[in-house]
């Protein structure tokens, strides 16, 4: 294996995250893109730690730091939709228009 | 051979797990189908030698992140959901704006393609963990800082007060 297909793979899974994220109506829908497209980026990083810097850690490090805000991200953001659900009582992103005026 | 094996057979799990997500009408099937996703990533990890993000994908992504929206998906869904398309008007913007990216990435990456790796994985769990207390103390202790912000404000904003009112 070369440092190539995990780049592809980390690619291949980046696109169809960000393919969810543009076109998912539900914010959930969204939220479950954009984790794909971090672990996307988790894979490039250590793909790129152990191939081309393999004394190091420094990249693994890095992704286990984009774990952690992944996680806070995905917390906050779930506490929110539920909060815009109960004002609201929907889910789709098209509706969510409070902002309009 | 046996890596080749496992990393076409991981690559594949996380990408049809990555498919179904992003396709499936169902939100609860779809999140369910993003746990496998993260467990074939985590088969990537532990592919790559990195033993301590195996371990982590497997415990907040896996064991975490993909129950917390299961739960979240449970709460909000209505059956009437399963009767709507999922998918927006602007689905053919957003393949051509897709398409254009993965060129620029395969262009990127296809000159990594002959790239070996230089030495056998060895165990990186004790040097990850003296490079966080080493040189990454500051950011090791600002992440704690973001995982207390988010916590109090998960509970701030999913709060109800005492007359069910909620907190403006």
């Amino acid at each position: 294996m070369s440092l190539g297909h995990y780049l592809l793979l980390g690619a291949a899974l980046f696109i169809i995250g960000l393919f969810g994220a543009l076109t998912r109506r539900n914010v959930i829908g969204i939220l479950m893109s954009i984790e794909l497209m971090f672990n996307a980026a988790n894979i490039n990083l250590a793909a790129c730690n152990s191939y081309l810097h393999p004394a190091g850690v420094a990249g693994m490090t890095l992704a286990v730091f984009v774990i952690t805000v992944a996680a806070a991200e995905v917390v906050v953001g779930l506490a929110l939709v539920l909060a815009v659900y109960r004002n609201s009582a929907t889910a789709y992103v098209e509706d969510f228009s409070l902002l309009k005026g | 051979m046996i890596e080749a094996i496992a990393f076409y057979s991981m690559a594949a799990v996380a990408l049809l797990g990555a498919l179904l997500v992003v396709s499936l009408r169902n939100t609860v099937h779809s999140s369910l189908a993003l746990g496998l996703s993260l467990a074939g990533v985590a088969g990537i990890f532990a592919n790559l030698g990195a033993d301590f993000l195996f371990a982590g994908q497997l415990l907040i992504y896996v064991g975490g992140i993909a129950i917390i929206i299961v739960f979240v998906v449970m709460l909000l869904g209505r059956t009437s959901d399963l009767h709507l398309r999922q998918v927006n008007q602007q689905w053919g913007a957003a393949l051509l704006v897709c398409a254009m990216t993965g060129v620029s990435l395969w262009r990127l990456a296809r000159g990594y393609l002959g790239v070996r790796a230089a030495a056998p994985a060895a165990p990186t769990t004790r040097a990850i963990g003296l490079l966080m207390l080493g040189d990454y103390a500051v950011p090791f202790e600002l992440v704690t800082l973001v995982l207390v912000a988010a916590l109090l404000g998960a509970i701030f904003f999913s709060r109800k007060s005492a007359d069910g009112e909620v907190p403006s």
